[in-house]
């Protein structure tokens, strides 16, 4: 009996735990931080089984960069689970439209339900109103999307590059929730932390925060961002362990989409 | 008596006193500094002559690549070495503990080591420290006794063996040894089985990468080959470069202290200028 | 590192084992598969789980293999001290209760099934079993591991007192085998250990050699060896 309560007990505090974690994951992910999965406890006490978990993550790196009529959307091909390989030629970017795509990664089916869901939602639009979606309202369908599984979500962490009404770059960069902003460039999933401040330094875009109202999109011609694409991702081929094999680059521009591959280090 | 026996500091060993504070501040949600953990492949091979040792040079900190060509074949004799996979501050102090034990030994005794002392001095630490001591090794080396090639896992068991893997990658470039192995083969052959052994694990474990280092022990010759093969060059250099300008940190404010006003002398002369 | 569930680092060593050994007229024979594993990987499929303790005293390791490793080596330790002390072989019986000691008298630390067995000019041969909390037991013969739950039902039946070492040799590879077959945490090779008044033999029974029983497949090699 006494055990009995004791247990409750256990059990109210462990629920009590998991709300806490939760509520500092969602803080993280505001930071667009990956969740940590399976919170496995391992402080002192009986060891917990090891509990189910829906998600895993299959790691990958992506880029994506607007310039004044352009945008570089970029992505490695590996996917991987713990230590070992699943493959190295899966693409990670999916073009939804003629002046979109969004790159992304996560955990594959969840990106995969995403895309669907998104393609289904797009091809309805254009039933509706007999004509393509605009890259910023894409922006503004996939934070919703996301957003609707907000206590279930779609483990993704996403990029969506595109030209905007004017034909300008635009970059959009998400968190798993659907909190979203328009960037001069971002980069997410396993090499982000890597990634991230080569950007910052060499692009040095206006924060949107910043007033008087400054241009977002970077100042590189569209050779010189597919350059240091790449750059990036063969450094982080060099030290994150879930990117490498491939890069696919997607570049849209005026005159359409157009892709390319490069490879990377395969170890 | 019986008090001051009670009051005697341990000696010796490590200290366990932190391990409670440490489960208390996980317990509060502190996460504790992360080990640097090889995922390895590390693999070994008996051959017609000896001995072929062989190892990849990444070392992981988590998934980041925190050393892309360190060294995981240590030293023990000039006729032994040894593999290492596990925490890389365990591995390094252990071989080099059995190390400085050998070299003494030597001197003591006037006679090359033996694979089976080193075996046994490493597999009688390991146990005490009841797996906490994280080094899972391969230890290879040819003495008055033949050529020799064993396994030691963190617990402090042991095993004898033709071919041997061990870390992350040891399924990997196990699949390799036994699909490809065979009694008295010669050198160039053995040394071809393990760098394609390694190289499977360098390409198919996330833990393991960059280069394949060799180590080939033979009867009195013992040759380490650093960087055997370097399958894995860096695959684009920016045509543009990076160039940092100089003045591109932003002065706020300026202060400058002069030390010499600061400082009297109260004995013997001021230095010259 | 729990993250990635690299299994050779958490689990320790052990061995999922069939050892046993059975008294005949003259004699005792130890038997062993060779299967060692770490969780589900087979990290050695040629280990020799029949120790040497002295000259005419063998033990069947069962268990985490770090353990009964470090207790085999001391015992071998002591029995060398205790030969070259009394001038003369150690009996069986003495080499078991070394045995015994470590494993009583470190029970809370050890997890190792033992079986010692041998022969001396008292006794004959002679079989000791000291499983987990160190209770000692002789016995005329005896099996363990995890393989031993398939064997006690057939080695009751099968067992016959009296027997001849070319008997009761193939009792102990048709017993290990039938346990391999059954138990996935045993396997490989099948080896013997003979000690009588003449001395010891070891013998070897590679696993694509042992008899076949109800269902098993016969071993037939599904693709050369891959060229360099």
């Amino acid at each position: 009996m006494h055990e009995n309560i004791a247990n409750i007990e256990n059990s109210k505090r462990a629920k009590k735990k998991e709300h806490a974690n939760q509520s500092r994951e969602n803080r993280n992910m505001a930071m667009m931080m990956p969740p940590r999965l399976n919170p496995t406890d391992s402080a002192s006490g009986p060891k917990q089984h090891q509990t189910w978990s829906p998600y895993d993550n299959n790691g990958g790196t992506c880029v994506a960069i607007a310039g004044a009529d352009y945008c570089v959307i970029a992505a490695d091909t590996r996917m991987s689970t713990g230590f070992s390989i699943l493959t190295r030629d899966h693409s990670k970017i999916f073009v939804i439209s003629e002046t979109c795509a969004l790159a992304s990664s996560g955990f594959q089916a969840d990106i995969s339900a995403l895309q669907k869901n998104l393609d289904a939602r797009h091809q309805t639009y254009q039933h509706q109103h007999g004509k393509q979606m605009s890259c910023p309202a894409m922006a503004q369908l996939l934070s919703n999307t996301l957003y609707y599984k907000r206590f279930f979500p779609y483990y993704a962490f996403n990029v969506l590059g595109g030209l905007d009404d004017q034909g300008k770059g635009c970059v959009y960069s998400y968190d798993a929730v659907g909190s979203y902003e328009r960037v001069g460039y971002a980069a997410q999933g396993s090499g982000m932390q890597l990634i991230m401040p080569v950007l910052d330094n060499q692009l040095k875009s206006a924060s949107p925060l910043v007033l008087p109202k400054r241009e977002t999109a970077t100042p590189l011609t569209e050779a010189e961002a597919v350059d240091l694409v790449k750059d990036t991702f063969a450094s982080a081929a060099e030290r994150d362990i879930y990117t490498g094999d491939g890069v696919e680059i997607v570049t849209i521009n005026a005159r359409g989409i157009q892709k390319q591959y490069m490879e990377l280090k395969k170890d | 008596m019986a008090e001051a026996a009670i009051a005697l500091p341990p000696k010796g060993g490590f200290n366990f006193d932190l391990c409670k504070r440490n489960a208390m501040l996980e317990k509060n949600g502190i996460a504790l500094p992360r080990f640097r953990k090889t995922g390895t492949t590390i693999v070994g091979l008996v051959f017609k002559d000896g001995v072929i040792l062989g190892a990849d040079t990444r070392a992981t900190e988590g998934e980041i690549v925190c050393d892309k060509n360190c060294e995981k074949i240590h030293y023990m004799a000039p006729n032994i070495y040894c593999c290492g996979a596990g925490t890389a501050a365990d591995t390094e102090n252990v071989t080099d503990m059995v190390r400085s034990q050998l070299e003494l030994h030597r001197y003591a005794t006037n006679r090359e080591s033996r694979v089976v002392t080193a075996l046994t001095m490493l597999k009688t630490h390991l146990f005490g420290y009841r797996g906490q001591v994280s080094a899972a090794l391969v230890l290879g080396g040819v003495d008055v006794t033949g050529p020799h090639l064993h396994t030691v896992y963190p617990h402090g068991s042991t095993d004898t063996l033709p071919f041997a893997t061990m870390g992350s990658g040891s399924l990997a470039a196990m699949s390799v040894f036994e699909s490809r192995y065979k009694e008295d083969m010669d050198k160039e052959e053995g040394m071809e089985i393990v760098s394609a052994a390694i190289c499977a694990g360098i390409f198919n474990d996330l833990g393991s990468g960059s280069n394949v280092d060799l180590c080939i022990l033979t009867k009195g010759k013992t040759e380490y080959l650093r960087n055997y093969q370097k399958p894995n060059p860096r695959s684009y250099i920016r045509s543009k470069g990076y160039d940092f300008a100089r003045g591109h940190t932003a002065i706020l404010s300026t202060r400058i202290t002069p030390l010499k006003d600061q400082v009297t002398i109260i004995e013997g002369d001021a230095m010259e200028e | 590192m729990e993250e990635f569930g690299c299994e050779w680092n958490d689990a320790p060593h052990s061995m999922g084992t069939t050892i046993m050994a059975v008294q005949y007229e003259g004699g005792v024979i130890l038997g062993a598969d060779s299967r060692t594993t770490t969780g589900a990987y087979v990290a050695n499929r040629a280990s020799d789980k029949i120790t040497e303790l002295t000259d005419n005293v063998y033990i069947c390791r069962s268990g985490s293999a770090a353990d009964s490793q470090i207790v085999s080596d001391y015992s071998r330790y002591f029995l060398n001290q205790h030969t070259i002390q009394l001038g003369r072989d150690a009996t069986v019986k003495t080499a078991a209760n070394i045995v015994r000691e470590l494993s009583y008298g470190n029970k809370s630390f050890l997890e190792c099934g033992l079986i010692v067995a041998g022969w001396d000019k008292y006794e004959n041969g002679s079989v000791y079993s000291i499983p987990l909390g160190g209770t000692i037991l002789r016995l005329p013969f005896s099996t363990g591991g995890s393989g031993s739950s398939y064997l006690y039902g057939f080695l009751d039946q099968a067992w016959k007192d009296g027997m001849n070492k070319e008997e009761a040799e193939a009792l102990v590879v048709k017993a290990v085998s039938l346990a391999m077959a059954r138990d996935g945490s045993s396997g490989g090779v099948v080896r013997t250990v003979i000690i009588d008044s003449s001395g010891v033999t070891r013998n070897f029974y590679p696993g694509d050699k042992l008899p076949l029983y109800y269902e098993e497949i016969p071993y037939r090699p599904t693709v050369e060896p891959m060229s360099a």
